[in-house]
């Protein structure tokens, strides 16, 4: 398609409202009026900032990753890759698609540019992002972190990444968003596409702290060939006005496999709607969709799941968790399955409480008072392994989790 | 007064508005064994529950007294920390607290630091006496496994059996702590409250069917429950007799 047509059918899908989530007016924005600039160095960015990248794991050391992308709002960017690491590029998107004149294939083919209004008025704007690729048969090891920024008061973080796991190639990727909590209001549209080719493994792995006044809507989509592995963790800790995401991941190659894990901690007046869809679309695809939601103070959560059996041979399974701490929280917990051929092996498990009276009573017999207990099941079922996540990668998250159980506590 | 550790007294209790026991006076002394035995249903394991005080075992009179105490008010963490233990016959499971951090927050010995998996490849004394416990019972394999998550009926027995001797309590009670185990396993946990009676201060209230951990324990005294009352008190000597005639035809001769 011609970027021509693409802002044509962006243009169409303007007032598209989203399937999901509370309609945010998109003209009470502002958004970037020129492309960004470059930072040439990680010690080009001021203390304050490198302490807020921090809080969302970025290792500004950069001793333990194989490359690092730093983007603030939509004005200034840092791209690096360690020198020695072969068969790893990470560059801004505006960069990539002049570099390479086959990215736009990629551009809104996971994600299609009038699913609704954002992802159709993040083409229609100034954006960037980042590109990741592993090229072939190449193994990083040591994960890629990238870190979106916002700081500006009334704007709109507009993003769209790409990242594509070339053939028998692995990679891992972690990605911290932060707002810092002196933002006024704000808009974070974010759309990111993922390709695992065939033997490919990907994990992108999320650990996200927005302000109270910042409004988030992802839009993002994987497509994993043959033998590919995609595995999603997102950690969202902190409050913030409303969020909206259902990642879609189609496992489109035989023996594709994919795993959605997500753990949301609800606090203040925060609305989260949180997802994810795996469209089975080949034998032997797999895959399993895992939330763990935590509602206090005012907080609704809303946790969908979506399996689509589209071919036999196939399997899947949704475990949706809600434990509920507040008795003016809200958690909905809506699994869906759809199978639409024989052999498409789905199932569910949902369950939202509180926390239950006999674990408490049979803790508090081993000598734990009340809040003791309470809190030690709290802390367990926040608990997220992530099987098959470097283990790096695994200890950010539990990091995460213990950060903001200790703030929120 | 008489040098009871715990007493129960006239006690009363319902479960949802029925009536389980209908007044029940037991002693137990400091350091003695005793059995509590009973056909299915009399209330062993309510009156066990009930002394740990959880909530819906309601008393509606009576009293248990503990060293000449009311601790009706108590609260169960209150109980337990006075030293009243109760190993559970089915353990609800607790997702991502797992057994060897559990039993370091609920035992003053080992000194385990924070949560285990910040402590990879790190050793200290308390943890290594830790894993010999774990291996003495044969759960080694349940260390780093949830609370209770799937264990099975022998593996919970042992489990429990481990908790509740890291507490240090002053009295246990065990609910069929034999049920469910195989030859191997009954004999480490026979050994283990046998070590235990011979250090002398903690109170063994152990409810079986079996014949063996009694014996093996020697215990003191023989409390019988049927339908919600004690109806018969004895001794080791009893226990034969029982085993043979069963409860039915063993109380008929002895109450008439
Ligand atoms: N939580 C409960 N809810 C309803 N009934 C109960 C509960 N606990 C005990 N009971 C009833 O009380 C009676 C005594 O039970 P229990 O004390 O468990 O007997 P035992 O341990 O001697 O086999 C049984 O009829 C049992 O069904
Ligand atoms: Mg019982």
């Amino acid at each position: 398609m011609t970027s021509d047509d693409m802002k044509k059918r962006a243009e169409s899908a303007k007032e598209k409202q989203a399937q999901y989530g509370e309609d945010i007016d998109l003209d009470n924005y502002e958004y970037a009026v020129s492309e960004p600039s470059e930072i040439e160095s990680i010690d080009d960015v001021s203390p304050e900032d490198q302490s807020l990248v921090r809080e969302v794991g970025f290792d500004t050391s950069q001793e333990n990753v194989s490359g690092s992308f730093i983007q603030f709002d939509t004005e200034s960017i840092l791209a690096d890759v360690l020198l020695t690491q072969e068969g790893l590029e990470v560059l801004p998107m505006s960069q990539a698609l002049k570099q390479y004149d086959w990215l736009k294939e990629y551009l809104w083919k996971a994600v299609p540019v009038d699913v609704d209004k954002y992802t159709a008025r993040s083409e229609l704007e100034i954006y960037n992002g980042y590109f990741i690729r592993a090229k072939a048969g190449t193994k990083i090891a040591m994960p890629v972190q990238s870190c979106l920024i916002m700081k500006k008061n009334q704007t709109v973080q507009n993003v769209h990444n790409i990242i594509i796991a070339e053939e028998g190639s692995e990679l891992h990727i972690i990605n911290g968003c932060a707002t810092p909590s002196n933002v006024e209001q704000s808009l974070h549209l974010g759309v990111t596409e993922f390709y695992v080719k065939k033997n490919a493994q990907l994990t992108f792995t999320m650990v996200h702290r927005w302000s109270e006044k910042t409004d988030v809507r992802p839009r993002s989509a994987a497509i994993v060939e043959e033998n590919g592995t995609y595995i999603s963790s997102y950690a969202l800790l902190s409050p913030l006005k409303s969020i909206q995401t259902f990642p879609k991941v189609r496992l489109f190659g035989s023996g594709a496999k994919s795993d959605l894990y997500s753990i949301v901690y609800g606090s203040k007046k925060s609305k989260y709607d949180i997802g994810g869809l795996l469209s089975l679309e080949a034998p032997r695809t797999s895959g399993k969709v895992i939330s763990r939601s935590i509602a206090t103070d005012s907080s609704e959560i809303i946790a969908r799941g979506d399996l689509v059996g589209l071919s036999g041979q196939t399997k899947a399974r949704l475990e949706c968790d809600g434990l509920l701490i507040s008795d003016s929280a809200v958690i909905r917990a809506v699994p869906m399955l759809a199978a639409h051929a024989e052999g498409a092996e789905l199932s569910h498990e949902a369950t939202v409480g509180k926390v239950g009276a006999e674990q408490l009573n049979y803790l508090m017999s081993r000598g734990l008072n009340e809040e003791e207990a309470t809190s030690l099941i709290i802390r367990g079922f926040v608990k997220l392994k992530v099987p098959g996540l470097p283990p790096a990668l695994q200890s950010s998250i539990d990091d995460a989790i213990k950060m903001s159980l200790e703030g929120g506590m | 007064m008489c040098g009871n550790l715990l007493e129960t007294r006239d006690l009363r209790v319902e479960v949802n508005g029925v009536p389980i026991l209908g007044g029940v006076d037991l002693e137990f002394k400091p350091g003695l064994v005793y059995a509590i035995l009973g056909p299915n249903a009399s209330g062993k394991s309510t009156l066990a529950k009930t002394i740990m005080g959880l909530p819906e075992y309601k008393i509606t009179g009576g009293d248990i007294l503990y060293n000449n105490e009311s601790i009706l008010r108590k609260t169960i963490t209150e109980r337990a920390q006075l030293g009243i233990a109760y190993a559970f016959q089915t353990p609800p499971s607790i997702s991502g607290v797992k057994l060897d951090d559990f039993i370091c927050r609920i035992c003053p010995d080992y000194q385990c630091k924070a949560e285990s998996d910040t402590l990879m490849g790190e050793t200290c004394a308390s943890k290594n006496d830790l894993y010999d416990n774990f291996e003495r019972l044969g759960i080694r394999n349940l260390a780093k496994r949830d609370l209770n998550d799937g264990f099975s009926g022998g593996e919970s027995k042992r489990s429990e059996l481990f908790q509740v001797l890291s507490m240090r309590p002053k009295i246990m009670f065990l609910d069929e702590p034999d049920s469910g185990l195989d030859y191997d396993s009954l004999k480490v946990v026979g050994r283990e409250l046998r070590t235990l009676r011979e250090k002398g201060d903690t109170t063994l209230v152990i409810i079986s069917h079996h014949r063996y951990v009694l014996e093996f324990l020697e215990v003191d005294k023989v409390y019988i429950l049927q339908q919600g009352r004690l109806v018969y008190t004895g001794d080791m000597s009893d226990i034969p007799a029982l085993e043979e005639k069963g409860y039915e035809k063993f109380l008929s001769e002895v109450i008439g």
